[in-house]
């Protein structure tokens, strides 16, 4: 792990970055307040310190002023170690935002010891940080294709609709929905089904830009959302959609399976005004359309401003 | 234990600063090294900031002196400077004179018993 050492005094900062390396430790050592703070409001600075109280630019207890205003993302774990030594002393420095305190000249083991509890710390927030992360991602998308869940394809639709509005831009909406894909579930089984599912939803992510909305809409129906494209382009973009999907056999543990997919299509410039759930039934109904056109087809939604 | 040792154990404690650097005697060695080319840097601006009469800078020299010594395990030393420090803080001038006199004999004690320390080291 790194740390960084803040001290001006040479022999203490020899001291201590050799004890250090030979506990394992990357160090960084630097002599001045302002260079440590620095280095520690940096996004991949060092997020582990031993300060010293009283250095040239910036003394520790500024130091850790700054980096608790500063950097707010992840915690860095600020020791003290100076030879200031009075309750006062220990009050001010733990109330400038250090995590512990440290009186020199140090033990060895204590030091160390010290740090293993700030490396504990560090890694208990690590860990809560990616427990977070995790149960985002699990609440904004779908468990079987990875896409986004119906709710969060919907805010993140709703939310680009008002932009669009805001800034006169364009925005096209596909919906998707596999050909009797309840004929895969029958033949094959559920297992199979899912198989297909997965590989639709891959498909569908590699068929669009980044910047592009991906979602499982139902069970077998998708909604993408493709951002500042234009009514014009919106068709041949749409085409390219539905034979990324329907081009090629979906290869499964059951063998090859030939999978269409019929889509609704509804191109939107800024000034669409209609609620979330009017432009929907639109694109629905562009769907229905292109079922009843014989499937794997696209429509285009009535009211599309082309 | 050669006599450049025992001379300097009475400034040194040797055991705690041995434990310190985990037993590592070219550390000690570097470790000395770097004192003898800071310490009188230190010192001198001690002394120059007594006789312009600048508290803060009296207290933040002694300060630095009194962390230095402490770590190399030379306490008399640094209780000495810590006493300048407190003077220096209180802004107790007279004070400030006494424990810098005393801190200069100290001082003398440990530098000459550390040069002949050194001396014998490098043979």
């Amino acid at each position: 792990m790194r740390i960084l050492i803040a001290d001006d005094e040479t022999v203490s900062r020899r001291l201590l970055e050799k004890t250090l390396e030979r506990a394992g430790y990357e160090v960084t050592a630097v002599s001045d307040g302002r260079r440590a703070a620095e280095e520690l409001c940096r996004s991949e600075g060092s997020r582990l310190a031993l300060l010293d109280w009283v250095m040239p630019q910036l003394d520790g207890p500024s130091v850790c002023r700054v980096v608790r205003r500063k950097r707010s993302q992840r915690h860095v774990y600020l020791i003290l170690l100076t030879s200031k030594s009075s309750k006062e002393d220990i009050v001010e420095g733990l109330e400038s935002g250090a995590d512990d305190y440290l009186i020199k000249p140090f033990d060895p083991g204590e030091l160390k010891a010290r740090l293993h509890t700030g490396q504990r710390i560090l890694e208990l927030e690590d860990n809560l940080l990616e427990a977070r992360e995790d149960m985002r991602y699990k609440a904004t998308h779908d468990s079987l294709t990875s896409l986004l869940n119906r709710g969060t394809i919907l805010e993140l639709l709703a939310g680009e609709l008002a932009r669009k509005r805001r800034n006169k831009g364009s925005t096209t909406i596909v919906m998707g929905d596999l050909d009797h894909f309840k004929l895969v579930n029958d033949t094959y089984g559920h297992i199979v089904g899912d198989e297909v599912l997965r590989e639709v939803g891959r498909r569908l992510l590699a068929s669009v830009r980044s910047y592009d909305f991906v979602g499982r809409y139902g069970g077998e129906e998708f909604l993408l959302v493709l951002n500042n494209c234009c009514p014009g382009n919106a068709m041949e973009r749409t085409e390219e959609i539905r034979k990324a999907i329907g081009d090629l056999p979906i290869r499964t543990t059951q063998g090859s399976i030939p999978i269409t997919m019929s889509i609704g299509v509804f191109a939107s410039y800024g000034s669409e005004t209609r609620p979330l759930e009017e432009v929907l039934s639109e694109v629905d109904g562009a769907l229905y359309a292109a079922k009843s056109a014989g499937r794997n087809c696209c429509c285009l939604g009535s009211d599309s401003r082309l | 234990m050669n006599q450049e040792h025992a001379s300097l154990e009475q400034y040194v404690n040797m055991t705690e600063l041995l434990a310190r650097v985990d037993n590592d005697r070219e550390l000690l060695a570097e470790l000395f090294t770097l004192f003898r080319e800071d310490f009188p840097r230190l010192h001198d601006a001690l002394h120059s900031a007594v006789d312009s009469g600048a508290l803060l800078q009296v207290g933040n020299a002694a300060h630095a002196l009194k962390g230095m010594l402490a770590n190399l395990s030379i306490k008399q030393g640094a209780e000495l400077a810590a006493g300048v420090e407190a003077a220096a803080r209180s802004g107790d001038t007279p004070q400030i004179r006494q424990a810098l006199a005393a801190f200069d004999r100290e001082a003398a004690g440990f530098s000459a018993a550390l040069d002949v320390f050194m001396v014998g080291w490098e043979r």
